[in-house]
């Protein structure tokens, strides 16, 4: 459980994380930046280099595409704004490109803060979070993504309780609640 | 705008009605309590009490109205909201039947 030090306001905020847990972080991170990219660069640019996606990200928002994206995850990450279907795709004709970016702008400061500690025997390394509010915004729609994979609802914690610890998604589960944790502890410490 | 444009305006009250839109926020199993009161209070400068009010609204009726304004104001409101994750609809305002 990642613990936190210091404090927002003097600027010296940290939390303290495993290096498997930095490992879970960093694919997490990794996979929903995959994701959202995908729409933009899958026929105008391949690139592993994030800021390379970032930048294709952008240029592809000249061509914005108006439909609801297909895949669950992404319909509530990018939602509509409007109720009526019709306003709603002209909003997104206009800002869904710009919301993508701002998302994966938030989830790659965050991938670039989890390093792992120099000194590969420590079982800790003290991450410092010099951007809460990134590290929020990352970190939720983290869970946001898990929760629509995993279909977890308002008897969520109840549930998970209740799966056998042979069930293979009880793990992915517990990464939804450790990282709630991680948020809720945050936020008390701005 | 030039003043040619000022002189031939007229008084329009439809339009005084037109402006007014409002921004919906809408309940969902994933945020916390505690993040959708940190948003409250961050993109709309509301106290801890109203942010906290809010947030039980939209946490027990499944929704509440946080803003109102133009469409445009509106507009930008629902970018910021999506933007931290929260779920969120503008319409014109029909006078608190949401």
């Amino acid at each position: 459980m990642g613990e936190f030090k210091g404090a927002a306001a003097n600027g010296d905020l940290s939390v303290a994380l495993s290096n498997d847990e930095l490992h879970i972080l960093i694919n997490l991170v990794e996979q929903l930046l995959e994701l959202l990219g995908e729409r933009n660069f899958t026929h105008h640019y391949q690139s592993d280099d994030p800021f390379a996606q970032l930048m294709a990200a952008t240029l592809g928002n000249i061509q914005s595409p108006i439909e609801q994206p297909d895949d669950p995850v992404l319909r509530r990450l990018l939602p509509n704004g409007y109720a009526d279907p019709e306003s709603a795709a002209e909003f997104r004709k206009y800002t869904e490109g710009s919301l993508r970016t701002l998302k994966q702008k938030h989830l790659l400061y965050l991938r670039e803060q989890l390093v792992f500690p120099v000194d590969h025997e420590l079982p800790k390394a003290d991450i410092s979070i010099t951007d809460p509010t990134q590290w929020l915004i990352a970190i939720n729609d983290l869970r946001i993504a898990l929760a629509v994979r995993l279909e977890i609802d308002e008897d969520g914690y109840k549930k998970y309780e209740l799966m056998p610890d042979s069930d293979p998604q009880k793990h992915l589960h517990a990464v939804y609640y450790w990282l709630g944790g991680i948020q809720e502890n945050l936020i008390s410490h701005l | 705008m030039s003043s040619q444009t000022q002189v031939e305006e007229t008084l329009d009250l439809s339009k005084f009605f037109d402006n007014l839109w409002v921004t919906i926020v809408w309940d969902d199993p994933v945020n916390l309590m505690n993040y959708v009161t940190y948003v409250f209070i961050k993109l709309f400068g509301f106290s801890k009490e109203k942010a906290h009010e809010l947030m039980m609204q939209v946490h027990t009726q499944g929704k509440a109205v946080v803003s109102s304004g133009t469409r445009e104001e509106m507009e930008r409101a629902v970018q910021q909201l999506h933007e931290h994750g929260l779920w969120a609809t503008l319409q014109r305002d029909d006078h608190g039947r949401v």
